[in-house]
């Protein structure tokens, strides 16, 4: 008993004991369970899966043909809601790309062309002008001249259309449902788990049964987006109205104001900053959606890199993927500006009159002069075959050298813990994650954990769900081992900063597609280039926490190292990592946030994971297996994401865990 | 002293903690053992306050002794746990939302410690803001905001936005917003308590300027003892959530009721505190150097009094004469020696 | 000047917009569906332009390959030009036994799908095409992941196609890795093209990819019926699927209301028809030679005004 207690106790023995014990039953359990015949051991027996997905499948069919509530279907429901979206996107795509028109289909007429791109460009540099920084007009100019040089424009706009529908959607949902957090704790703690899994579930979980209410077309993508783009919305909304401070709110009262007064004057308002923060962050997950949304017909310039991709136009996928960054960033810069922008300075309404005067003097010179409506198509740029004829030189040139890198690779890291993950027996594998999440935070987050992955082995996807537990495990390290020296350079210079920041918007913002047909030439179908995807996509939090972690040490705490002696290297290691340590394992989870949601990605070059379970699902439009599978993925991502934080708080408290 | 009471609040409690809320009720007046063993935190404890019109009262204590507290149970921003307030002899806590919101339109004002000012409007807006909750149109507002702002010497700034000012000219613009509903009921909480010395001084001294033109009543919060005998008609000393308690400065200063009153007040120049009454002797016939109010305290007439040969006379509120001070007593009181009572 | 004539010609084209095209059965739009290659972008093209010459009004509408079905059966989407036999089977008989869609016919078109290789692989394994040479030469096909195995690259495991079966039904000597896309798929391919690599893969037809490389499919003993499900039939008397994939047609769907509302442009979907050279050939002029769907379409529809006037007659 006394051994026991010491076992659990220390955590060195413990840890290491739980390795220890997990590395010899994935080693030896499955050859045993072969010689005795014990199947279940490795593979959970069939009839016992819980028939899950074909439940679910059953309830969306039911809800979808026949629940009504009276005479009301749920699918008129859906559908009427479908149009609710729908109207105001048609209106913001008529004003940017079709025009007014009259008619359907190709019987429609043309009556009023829409806004030129010089007036878009202009309006766009108006707003930047308007927060008081020239920089900012020169970038957003050159951003949206990129778009009309490389003959994006059209495509470009269809995507604005749908992000000017789905970023006010999601803030003002957000905002609602942040609010009604913010007032009801009751509210706060049903919303709590379902945010979890709508930031979690990966898109295409529940793309059919989106697809199924709010029929084909724009208004499924733009549901699809405010799904994905929300959640954070709603949380920053909570928290900014959380943050500020108890005596505006008591101000606020003593002044007579009323419940709703006090709300929406004072501390809306106040949490503005905080509030636009969510916007911002809205805007770029709504873009991150592009490629998604335009495989359900969003079209745009989602649907221009897909295309070109599939010809193996990298050059046509890379100025179309590039077209996302540029939007991303115009929009970005904008709404920060715009969060940061002192009430009262930069300038006002005068803006609107010139902006009106654009619209109409260039709609107007537009029948005259067809350029100043659309861009000339022979004025376009392209980079041509540029980009594939570097490819293919270093395709041809310097293959011999990736090849060796890869293998060693693949060989010294991803086979070893490909094995030793399929190696746990699923017995064993709920009873370590029940063990390590109660060692991390207590017998409740222990449950949660036993229960999580007693539902993935339960139904049915143990092995799936351990592919992709040893693909992201191995990326978030990849990540991390390149992540945070460059986050702790960025930290300490500020050129490296810069440098980075650039790096950084264009990994978060270029669509993965992009670069995941070149590393397909490189590195072949398979696991290495699903892995070089996940990394380069999930390496973005890990460089920003580390150089964050970094930066908010108190420069006190160096000082005294100096002035105790330490060397640059200790002062490195000695103090500046330690008291990093916290943002890192911050930025950790993040990496492995982002490493779970590039997992239909992965997918997509070929990996058997849980994403490519999705993506099956997807395609076969198999509602119930696409959710379940959806839900194994969200389930490995909270696990993660709880035990992480309760180590990240441990460690702020300066313990090692929980006794 | 026999003002009309206006704000009255008799055994007032508020507790933090699990089931603060029911604890009062199944243990009548806990003891502050009996709250520790139950993981409660008794910010305020059976406070006793009468509050006169016309009267600046001070409440003052150490950081975390329930000041903030006793004031939002007093302006009912919080819910005390226990015990009645009366708000000229109508229960506030009785009230409704729709009553309270109104007393608090027409009746009371409230200058908070970090200024408290929205961030989004302009000084005039943000001074004008409570008659825009009221509803009432912008020219009225605006004017009787542009009247305040000038009441607290910020003309000129009207269309500048809170974090464009200083500290002292934000908690200006606090104390022009608490001001513009002209209320009978002033809280300050720690008003100065986020500025400099220098401008403190300077914002004490407004303060007293204020009052003297509007005669409200006042309940100021500050954990500085010396800003509370400068402004104070009465002062209550809070210790651990409880009155320790409640007094004129010269009485606080002279007959401390427990050590830990005596902490505060013994390096407070007495002359700063004590009145000539206090240390007057009978009257005598005289010659007399000349006359001198009771209420004057030591400290400003000192000169007066050490350059004089003779005694001076010193008159009660009424202008009578009641007793007679000279220098050697001044002297005892400057110098420190202990005052005769 | 030309605002002002512009613009009254304008509104009489919006005035007479209503009434240009009345002698189709319905004005509404006809919505078919477009997907991301090239192939079924021309056939939709083209049968857009036939409509629209028959003075039907089209509208095209961007929908994934598979969940289209689910569009069509509501009458979200009317009709979808090209469903292949090889992927969309299975897929096309559960939508159309429900009832709410109609298979509209072949589209003339084959399907081919087997293994591929390219030709500068006959030199170290020279008894290409034929099947049986890969026995002995898998290693020639081998990465340092699967030596001494070959590699065969398959398509998606969504495209099905039983090659793991294959490959343990007849003995061959190769590992299946299977791409996740068809994008990637073809990026692997051009890659090892270009270093003249080792590589065998899925390839299908009509796609320009048998057009821009040189190379030659498989040769498997020939597909029946049986071969995929009775054990005993063919070469491995125990094992079925020895043998080689089945080529099938092209069909074309449409949802069930079609026929009612636009009988004329019902009969028009259904007679259309394309060969695979036609296809073959469209297709290598937009993916390698650059040129627009919308011009290649138009093109076609220039050029064999016999072939489509029959369809609208
Ligand atoms: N909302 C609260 N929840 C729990 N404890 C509180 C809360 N507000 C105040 N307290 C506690 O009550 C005590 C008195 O606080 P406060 O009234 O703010 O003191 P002061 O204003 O004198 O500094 C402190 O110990 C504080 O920690
Ligand atoms: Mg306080």
């Amino acid at each position: 008993m006394t051994a026991l207690h010491r076992l659990i106790r220390d955590p060195r023995l413990f840890w290491g004991g739980l390795f220890a014990l997990t590395l010899a039953l994935s080693l030896f359990a499955g050859d045993l369970a072969k010689d005795i015949g014990a199947k279940w051991v490795m593979k959970f027996p069939k009839p016992l899966e819980l028939p899950l997905d074909k439940l679910i499948s059953a309830a969306m069919k039911w809800l979808l043909e026949e629940a009504a509530i009276g005479p009301l279907s749920f699918h008129a429901v859906t559908r009427f809601i479908s149009a609710l979206i729908e109207a105001p996107y048609l209106a913001v795509r008529g004003l940017l790309v079709d025009g007014l028109q009259r008619g359907q289909g190709s019987y429609a007429v043309q009556i009023l062309p829409p806004l030129s791109w010089i007036a878009v460009t202009t309006i766009f540099c108006l707003l930047a002008w308007r927060s008081g920084r020239r920089g900012l007009v020169g970038l957003v100019g050159a951003c949206f001249l990129y778009l009309a040089v490389f003959g994006r424009w059209e495509s470009a706009m269809a995507t604005l259309a749908s992000v000017l529908i789905s970023v006010p959607m999601g803030v003002a949902g957000g905002v609602a449902l942040g609010i009604l957090a913010f007032r009801h704790p009751w509210a706060e703690r049903a919303m709590r788990p379902v945010l979890d899994l709508m930031q979690t579930v990966p898109v295409f979980a529940y793309l059919v049964p989106i697809l199924f209410m709010f029929g084909f077309g724009p208004t499924a993508a733009l549901v699809a987006t405010v799904i994905y783009a929300m959640p954070p919305m709603v949380r920053l909304t909570t928290l900014a109205l959380r943050e500020v401070p108890e005596e505006v709110a008591e101000a606020g009262r003593m002044a007579g104001c009323t419940r709703r007064q006090l709300l929406w004057k004072c501390l809306i308002p106040t949490a503005m900053p905080m509030l636009m923060v969510g916007v911002n962050q809205v805007i770029m997950l709504s873009l991150n959606m592009v490629i998604i949304a335009s495989m359900i017909g969003a079209g745009g310039l989602g649907y221009d890199v897909l295309t070109a991709l599939r010809k193996l136009d990298i050059g046509g996928g890379v100025e179309a993927g590039v077209a996302i960054v540029v939007m991303a960033i115009a929009l970005d810069r904008l709404s920060q500006a715009e969060a940061r922008r002192v009430p009262g300075t930069g300038r006002g309404g005068r803006l609107v009159w010139i902006g009106l005067a654009v619209i109409l003097a260039t709609s107007a010179l537009g029948y005259v002069l067809p350029f100043v409506q659309t861009y000339p198509a022979g004025a376009t740029l392209t980079t041509g075959t540029i980009w594939a004829q570097a490819i293919e030189w270093i395709n041809i040139n310097l293959y011999d050298h990736i090849e060796a890198v890869k293998v060693a690779i693949l060989i010294g890291l991803l086979l070893p813990v490909k094995g030793f993950f399929l190696g746990i027996p699923w017995a064993w594998g709920i009873v370590a994650m029940g063990l390590i999440g109660w060692r991390m935070a207590g017998w409740r987050l222990g449950l949660m954990a036993l229960l999580m992955t007693g539902f993935i082995a339960l139904t049915g996807f143990w092995p799936e769900a351990m592919i992709t537990v040893y693909l992201c495990g191995v990326s978030v390290f990849v990540a991390m081992l390149i992540g945070v020296p460059l986050g702790i350079w960025a930290g300490q210079s500020d050129r490296a900063n810069t440098v980075l920041s650039a790096l950084i918007d264009t990994l978060q913002t270029l669509p993965s597609f992009v670069y995941l047909i070149p590393v397909v030439m490189l590195f072949r179908v398979g696991d290495f280039s699903a892995m070089i995807a996940v990394v380069a996509y999930s390496i973005v939090p890990a460089i920003r926490y580390a150089a964050h972690g970094i930066r908010e040490i108190d420069p006190q705490m160096v000082e005294a190292g100096i002035v105790s002696g330490c060397t640059r290297r200790q002062i490195l290691w000695r103090i500046k990592l330690p008291l990093a340590l916290p943002s890192l394992i911050v930025g950790m989870n993040q990496t492995v946030m982002l490493a779970l949601s590039m997992l239909v990605i992965t997918a997509l070059v070929g990996t058997r994971d849980l994403g490519q379970q999705v993506y099956m699902a997807l395609t076969k439009a198999n509602t119930g297996q696409g959710i379940v599978a959806g839900l194994c993925v969200a389930f490995i991502a909270i696990m993660v994401d709880r035990i992480l934080t309760a180590a990240a708080r441990g460690m702020e408290r300066g313990e090692a865990g929980h006794g | 002293m026999d003002r009309p009471v206006m704000l009255d609040c008799r055994g007032v409690w508020k507790l933090y903690g699990p089931n603060a809320e029911t604890f009062l009720a199944r243990h009548g007046a806990p003891t502050a053992e009996t709250l520790r063993a139950a993981h409660l935190v008794g910010a305020v404890r059976a406070a006793d306050v009468t509050i006169r019109k016309g009267e600046i009262f001070v409440i003052m204590g150490l950081s975390g002794s329930g000041k903030s507290t006793l004031v939002r149970c007093l302006s009912r921003l919080i819910e005390p746990s226990g015990g009645e307030v009366r708000f000229e002899g109508r229960d506030l806590l009785q009230m409704g939302e729709a009553e309270l919101i109104d007393l608090r339109r027409k009746r009371m004002g409230m200058v908070f410690q970090h200024f408290a000012l929205l961030p989004h409007l302009t000084v005039l807006q943000n001074a004008a803001f409570p008659l825009e909750v009221q509803g009432i149109d912008r020219k009225t507002r605006e004017d009787r905001a542009r009247a305040v702002i000038e009441l607290v010497g910020l003309q000129g700034r009207e269309g500048h936005y809170p974090r464009q000012l200083s500290g002292g000219q934000q908690q200006r613009v606090g104390i022009a917003r608490s001001l513009i509903v002209e209320p009978d009921l002033w809280f300050l909480d720690e008003p100065f308590s986020a500025l400099d010395p220098l401008i403190r001084r300077e914002m004490q001294d407004e303060l007293l300027r204020l009052q003297a033109r509007l005669q409200k009543t006042i309940v100021f919060i500050t954990h500085d003892f010396d800003e509370a005998i400068r402004l104070a008609d009465r002062i209550a000393v809070m210790k651990d959530g409880a009155i320790v308690q409640t007094a004129t400065p010269e009485e606080l200063v002279l007959n401390p009721a427990d050590a830990y009153v005596a902490e505060f007040t013994q390096h407070v120049a007495r002359a700063k505190v004590v009145r000539l009454a206090t240390i007057m002797a009978p009257l005598g016939a005289g010659p007399f150097a000349g006359d001198l109010p009771g209420q004057a305290r030591v400290g400003d007439v000192a000169d007066a009094v050490e350059r004089a040969d003779l005694p001076h006379r010193v008159l009660d509120e009424a202008g009578q004469p009641v007793g007679q001070v000279a220098r050697q007593a001044v002297v005892d009181v400057l110098i420190g020696r202990e005052v005769p009572r | 000047m030309t605002f002002l004539t512009k613009a009254p010609a304008c509104l009489l084209a919006m005035l007479l917009a209503t009434t240009a095209h009345a002698e189709v059965e319905s004005t509404d739009p006809i919505k078919l569906t477009l997907h991301d290659w090239t192939g079924q972008l021309i056939t939709t093209t083209i049968m857009g332009d036939v409509l629209k010459k028959a003075g039907y009004n089209v509208e095209y509408v961007q929908a994934d390959y598979l969940a289209q079905f689910a569009g069509m059966r509501t009458g979200d989407l009317d009709v979808a030009m090209e469903l292949w036999a090889t992927t969309a089977k299975e897929a096309l008989d559960e939508a159309v036994a429900t009832g709410d869609v109609v298979n509209m016919g072949e589209t003339g078109m084959k399907a081919i799908e087997e293994w591929w290789y390219p030709s500068y692989m006959e030199e170290s394994c020279p008894g290409l095409p034929n099947w049986e040479a890969l026995k002995d030469c898998a290693e020639a096909f081998s990465t340092p992941e699967t030596a001494p195995k070959g590699r065969y690259l398959g398509g998606p495991v969504t495209w099905g196609g039983y090659d793991e079966e294959r490959v343990e039904a007849l003995g061959l000597d190769f590992e299946v890795v299977h791409a996740g896309t068809d994008a990637a798929l073809f990026a692997e391919l051009e890659a090892a093209y270009q270093r003249k690599d080792p590589i065998i893969l899925w390839i299908y037809s009509p796609h320009w990819a048998p057009a821009k490389y040189e190379g030659k499919f498989v040769e498997f003993p020939a597909y029946s019926k049986e071969c995929y499900e009775d054990p005993a039939v063919g070469l491995n008397p125990d094992m079925a699927y020895d043998c080689g994939k089945p080529s099938g047609p092209i069909y074309k769907a449409a949802w069930k209301g079609v026929d009612a509302k636009w009988p004329g442009a019902a009969k028009a979907i259904r007679a259309f028809t394309l060969t695979n050279e036609d296809m073959g050939a469209m297709v290598g002029a937009v993916d390698l030679d650059g040129k627009t769907v919308e011009d290649v379409a138009a093109d076609w529809v220039a050029k064999n005004e016999a072939i489509w006037s029959a369809w609208i007659k």
